[in-house]
């Protein structure tokens, strides 16, 4: 009768540790172990992408609300330090906890009033946010620098120290990436984290187990929303230049499609999805004109047969066949 | 003249329902309906389908608002509270279609029920400081022994949805019973079980008024309703037709009539 092991249950305790080590493990050792710099970069740029996912993971796999606005966070964290750092002159440490604190305010003003929305009404409102936030970063030019962008953003540093190499800069994401994990991986695993899962399973059911759903879907919006801020921060003090196109509605679509491949309600699965939609769009250049379809193709192959993301969807297959080999019948 | 009419005068009751009248559009589904539910009793709502047994639930949890009338638990009117307030002060109900959250385990969704009496926020949760473990562990015991009181400590860690659907309902009254409620509304709780089941359900109902919580539930199976039951209310078309003990609605003549619709 017994089925399967809930996910969150059977990775407790020891097995994730040793996870989170081989993670740290593997961060030190792809720091020291890669020289390309053209390869650090695009492990940078994973990484940050990864932050992206896994904040849109925390609101869209685990509360189950969706928001196709994303990238207006991600240019609020990177115009708000931008400005601050370029034309106010602070510190980036000092513009880190104004940037994240402005986010903050700026989620929970859209979220009251757009977590009222469900469904697809929730999508077309985050999509309009996003749309805004686009003509914002476009059209107020004596601020943002219009079309031509925002330049000489300061690179990080700690006293003589600067994160300007690019190892250095890899780690700092990476080490930002890898306490997230944790952080993420702690909350999913509390009373937090199973109300936000039963926000997704039933609305009604968790309304009756005292769960104050709306203000707890607004906390998730602007926790998400922080996660692509910081993400914002870093890649502007890493690029030094932020333009308007960075931050325009397929970079929502795309964050969207990472949770979506990666795997729903799955903190690794943000990593893989953010690994293979930041890798892939390089690798399909190749294709040139048809990147958008072979990217379109891979999408639908992957939501017809691993609709649970990859994750989920190899973890299942992985099951199976060691249950197949264990003699067992396969279970639902 | 009634049995426990003396018993229940000494004692105030716990839930008062003051004229309650409710129309949608133009269907009037509750018309001036009041009862008294005394504390630890098992108090059951009977009346054909449309009677507005689902439409007084509603109201009494919080899911909707009458158009008139009071609810009085304790000294409060809880008119106008929402749902999550109400389990707060220790309302709690099941629901007809059994609304778990299928995608974790009986074991969490025992859990979830505890959110109203556990307090780890994000901040909490993120740091994970000594009070927070030790709330987990007195949550997940408690959760626990709560399975083992309905009987499915052996399936904890079963995803809920893959359990037979009479284990799901029980399982359903684990997790409202894991909020601590005083007051337990059970929404047609037999339907879709055995009469194994059944029997074992009108056990468990029994034993969970033992724990000093009072039952109010809307139940279609009448000889699970009339052998649990200390009070019956009887609703026709909106409008309270009887109440009294079991003993009492089986002898009434307008009960009779309307809804076990023999002729006098």
């Amino acid at each position: 009768m017994p089925g399967p092991f809930t996910v969150s249950e059977v990775s407790d305790g020891i097995e994730m540790l040793i996870r989170n080590l081989l993670f740290a493990a593997a961060i030190l050792l792809l720091g020291v172990g890669v020289k390309n710099p053209y390869h650090l970069e695009l492990l940078t740029f994973i990484g940050i992408h990864t932050l992206l996912a896994l904040g849109l993971n925390m609101l869209m796999g685990y509360a189950g609300q969706i928001s196709l606005g994303h990238a207006a966070f991600y240019g609020l964290g990177a115009y708000a330090t931008g400005i601050l750092t370029v034309h106010w002159h602070w510190s980036p440490w000092i513009s880190l906890p104004a940037t994240l604190a402005l986010a903050a305010a700026v989620a929970l003003l859209v979220a009251l009033p757009m977590l009222r929305l469900s469904g697809f009404y929730l999508g077309m409102g985050t999509l309009g946010f996003g749309m805004i936030g686009f003509i914002l970063f476009r059209g107020w030019s004596s601020v943002t620098g219009g079309d031509s962008g925002l330049v000489g953003i300061p690179s990080l540093a700690v006293g003589p120290f600067t994160f300007s190499s690019g190892v250095r800069y890899f780690y700092l994401v990476w080490g930002t990436v890898f306490v997230s994990f944790i952080l993420c991986e702690r909350i999913v695993r509390s009373r937090v984290g199973r109300a936000l899962r039963a926000i997704h399973d039933s609305e009604k059911a968790a309304a009756a187990m005292g769960i104050d759903t709306s203000r707890l879907k607004i906390s998730v919006f602007v926790l998400s929303a922080l996660f692509a801020a910081l993400a914002g921060f870093l890649y502007a003090h890493l690029v030094s230049f932020v333009s308007p196109s960075s931050f325009d509605f397929l970079v929502s679509v795309r964050i969207v499609t990472m949770v979506v491949i990666g795997g729903m309600a799955s903190i690794w699965g943000s990593l893989l999805g953010a690994s293979l939609l930041t890798v892939l769009p390089d690798w399909l250049h190749v294709f040139s004109d048809y990147e958008m379809l072979v990217y379109g193709l891979v999408l639908m192959v992957v939501m017809i047969f691993l609709p649970q993301g990859l994750t989920r969807g190899i973890l299942d297959l992985y099951e199976r066949s060691r249950n197949r080999r264990e003699g067992r019948s396969p279970s639902a | 003249m009634r049995d426990r009419e003396t018993d229940e005068k000494a004692v105030p009751p716990l839930l008062k329902i003051e004229g309650i009248s409710k129309s949608f559009g133009g269907i009037q589904a509750l018309y001036d309906v009041s009862f008294e539910v005394f504390p630890e009793t098992i108090h059951a709502i009977i009346g054909p389908n449309g009677a507005g047994k689902t439409t007084l639930f509603n109201i009494i949890t919080g899911v909707s608002a009458p158009d008139a009338g009071a609810i009085r638990y304790g000294p409060r009117n809880i008119v106008g509270k929402q749902v999550h307030e109400l389990v707060a002060q220790g309302i709690a109900r099941t629901f007809q279609n059994v609304e778990l959250f299928g995608s974790m385990s009986a074991m969490e969704n025992v859990l979830v029920g505890r959110h109203v009496r556990t307090a780890c926020g994000f901040v909490g949760a993120m740091g994970r400081w000594s009070w927070v473990r030790t709330e987990e562990e007195e949550a997940r015991q408690k959760a626990m022994d709560l399975l083992r009181f309905v009987g499915l400590d052996s399936v904890a860690h079963t995803r809920s949805s893959d359990l037979p659907f009479g284990w799901q309902r029980f399982l359903e009254i684990a997790r409202a019973l894991a909020t601590e409620p005083r007051v337990l509304l059970l929404d047609e709780p037999a339907s879709g079980l055995n009469a194994v089941e059944t029997q074992r359900l009108g056990e468990l109902l029994q034993e969970i008024r033992g724990r000093g919580v009072t039952l109010l539930l809307v139940e279609h199976d009448m000889s699970l309703t009339m052998g649990v039951s200390d009070r019956i209310l009887v609703l026709h078309q909106g409008k309270r037709l009887a109440e009294g003990t079991p003993r009492e609605i089986q002898e009434d003549d307008a009960v009779i009539c309307a809804y076990l619709g023999k002729g006098i």
